[in-house]
């Protein structure tokens, strides 16, 4: 997760970069940090330091690194001879990397030869059977191909070993959700609740996959996740507000004629309608009117 | 009998500095042997795997109360259920690790490489002190001392009368190995293959011992009592809410 003051960074150096301002260097080492994926910008300004002899050979060894980076934002736009070239000549300068061995099973998945990536992938992968970037590509390969749940079994093997992989979770939690396998789904993002309690947004993704898991106690539970992501966003995550106006509602339908048991919170479904009335009224006044109609309708 | 013995000056330039520059250049030396000598080791699958399910049952006993009780009690009997949890290590299996470190021939040749890079230099430049630096009173240690250091500090003083405090120069020798640990980690920067004492710490109790910190890691999430804090943050929800309106 990129923090405020790093993306503020970010965007500050991309703006300088773009208008001429010099500092590509700082940007591109920014990104290789962050692990954005800017794959254009990489590729245009690392191209310009590449071509020019004189910033190149005042890289130094850092010049190896900027031709691995540019390579892979050169596959992500397509410009596959840009990155065979960058590829070439990492080839030449170390001939039995593993790490040149993956950038060729990138550029083959980048042509399209799946078969052939295939290849190089298992053979690197003897050579080292614990190598973590190799099992996503995998993964990533399986998906792009369309293979959905060839892509489940490889990332829940993968898990298997690597059980304490964040990203990969959520990239798990992410096909199940698109698969529309809900409780797998939950399953992952309360891997990641686990790992990182801090993070608003997994609060936020687990309390939408109970709410779309429906029965009372979910919505209940969903509830009390549009809650505490909004305690820890301040109150300023438009998308747990509106969560909360929907469970209740939906909680109230569903508990329909028992007593209803909304002795923790009472005032919360109100205060959010408040909350978001008032953002509302902010940043898009010309909305509002259908917000309240919105809001109406729920509360009946 | 406490006299005060005049040290000539010439064995300070004479003995104590060339003796700490030449600890110095040799632990520099072992550094870059042992960066020339250096084998990749192939991390272990099995210790891979331990590492990370640690990892995650770690993570499971800190934000506990965070997911849904059942869950919670889920995932612990994932973790620490008789048959085939992960945590679990039945008392047969728990290998002694001693046995298994030499069973792995990497490994066994990695300690030895180790060890005999620390020993040989150990060896040499104490024998060369000894032969050299020895029969002279080198050094006069500020705080007084038992009659019990004698036979180590003062090896080549034979006479009995001498303050305890007067040491020959096999304890200088003594006080720059456990002293130089902090200059090196200065100049090479950290991880250095001079950690000689830290080295010796590790070969008495056996570093990574996998069974046993997943018996640790097993109890702990036994104890863990599941208190959901989940209804506390509607409260704090409605709090946060409630200032936001204002």
């Amino acid at each position: 997760m990129v923090s405020k003051t790093e993306e503020t960074q970010l965007n500050r150096l991309e703006n300088q970069v773009d208008n001429g301002g010099g500092g590509a260097w700082e940007y591109l080492c920014l990104v290789r940090k962050l692990k954005v994926r800017r794959s254009e910008k990489v590729l245009k300004y690392g191209l310009s330091i590449l071509n020019d002899p004189k910033k190149r050979s005042a890289l130094g060894p850092e010049e190896w690194t900027l031709y691995e980076q540019v390579a892979i934002a050169a596959m992500d736009c397509q410009c596959l001879d840009v990155a065979k070239d960058c590829i070439k000549a990492l080839q030449k300068k170390f001939p039995e990397s593993k790490r040149v061995g993956r950038l060729n099973g990138m550029l083959l998945e980048a042509k399209g030869s799946w078969g052939e990536a295939e290849k190089a992938y298992s053979s690197l992968l003897e050579d080292n059977p614990l190598d973590q970037v190799i099992h996503k590509r995998r993964v990533a390969m399986a998906k792009a191909q369309g293979n959905i749940s060839g892509a489940i079994e490889s990332l829940n093997k993968y898990l298997e070993i690597f059980m304490a992989d964040h990203e990969a979770w959520r990239e798990l939690a992410e096909i199940y959700v698109s698969l529309q396998m809900y409780k797998q789904a939950a399953f992952c993002y309360e891997e990641l609740i686990l790992s990182q309690p801090t993070v608003p947004l997994y609060h936020l993704t687990y309390a939408d996959v109970l709410y779309t898991l429906g029965g009372l106690e979910n919505l209940q539970t969903a509830k009390k996740y549009y809650a505490s992501t909004i305690d820890l966003t301040g109150g300023k995550n438009t998308r747990a507000l509106f969560g909360i106006c929907l469970c209740t509602s939906a909680v109230a339908q569903v508990s329909k004629g028992r007593n209803k048991e909304d002795k923790e919170s009472p005032e919360l479904h109100s205060l959010a309608a408040t909350a978001l009335e008032k953002d509302y009224k902010q940043r898009a006044s010309d909305k509002l009117g259908l917000l309240t109609s919105a809001l109406r309708s729920l509360k009946t | 009998m406490a006299e005060d013995l005049v040290l000539d000056t010439a064995i300070r330039d004479w003995v104590l500095i060339p003796l700490s520059v030449v600890m110095v250049l040799i632990g520099i030396l072992r550094y870059f042997v042992s960066k020339l000598m250096l084998s990749s080791q192939l991390p272990d699958p099995k210790i891979v795997k331990e590492g990370q399910v640690i990892v995650r049952a770690r993570n499971l006993r800190a934000a506990a109360n965070f997911i849904p009780p059942k869950s919670f009690r889920s995932r612990r009997v994932y973790f620490s259920n008789e048959e085939n949890g992960l945590l679990f290590v039945p008392k047969g299996q728990a290998q002694n690790p001693q046995a298994q470190m030499f069973s792995d021939p990497n490994m066994a040749m990695d300690m030895m490489k180790k060890n005999l890079s620390m020993i040989i230099p150990q060896t040499l430049t104490f024998a060369w002190v000894n032969f050299f630096f020895s029969g002279f009173v080198a050094a006069k240690i500020p705080f007084p001392l038992t009659q019990r250091f004698r036979s180590m500090l003062q090896n080549g003083i034979d006479l009995s009368t001498v303050d305890v405090s007067y040491v020959s120069s096999r304890s200088w020798y003594f006080l720059n190995l456990f002293g130089l640990r902090g200059l090196f980690s200065l100049i090479l920067g950290e991880e250095n293959a001079t950690d000689d004492t830290q080295r010796m710490m590790q070969m008495s109790g056996f570093g990574f011992d996998p069974s046993k910190s997943l018996g640790a890691e097993k109890d702990g999430l036994d104890i863990v009592q599941h208190e959901w804090a989940l209804p506390k943050f509607e409260h704090r929800a409605e709090a946060a809410l409630k200032k936001l309106i204002k």
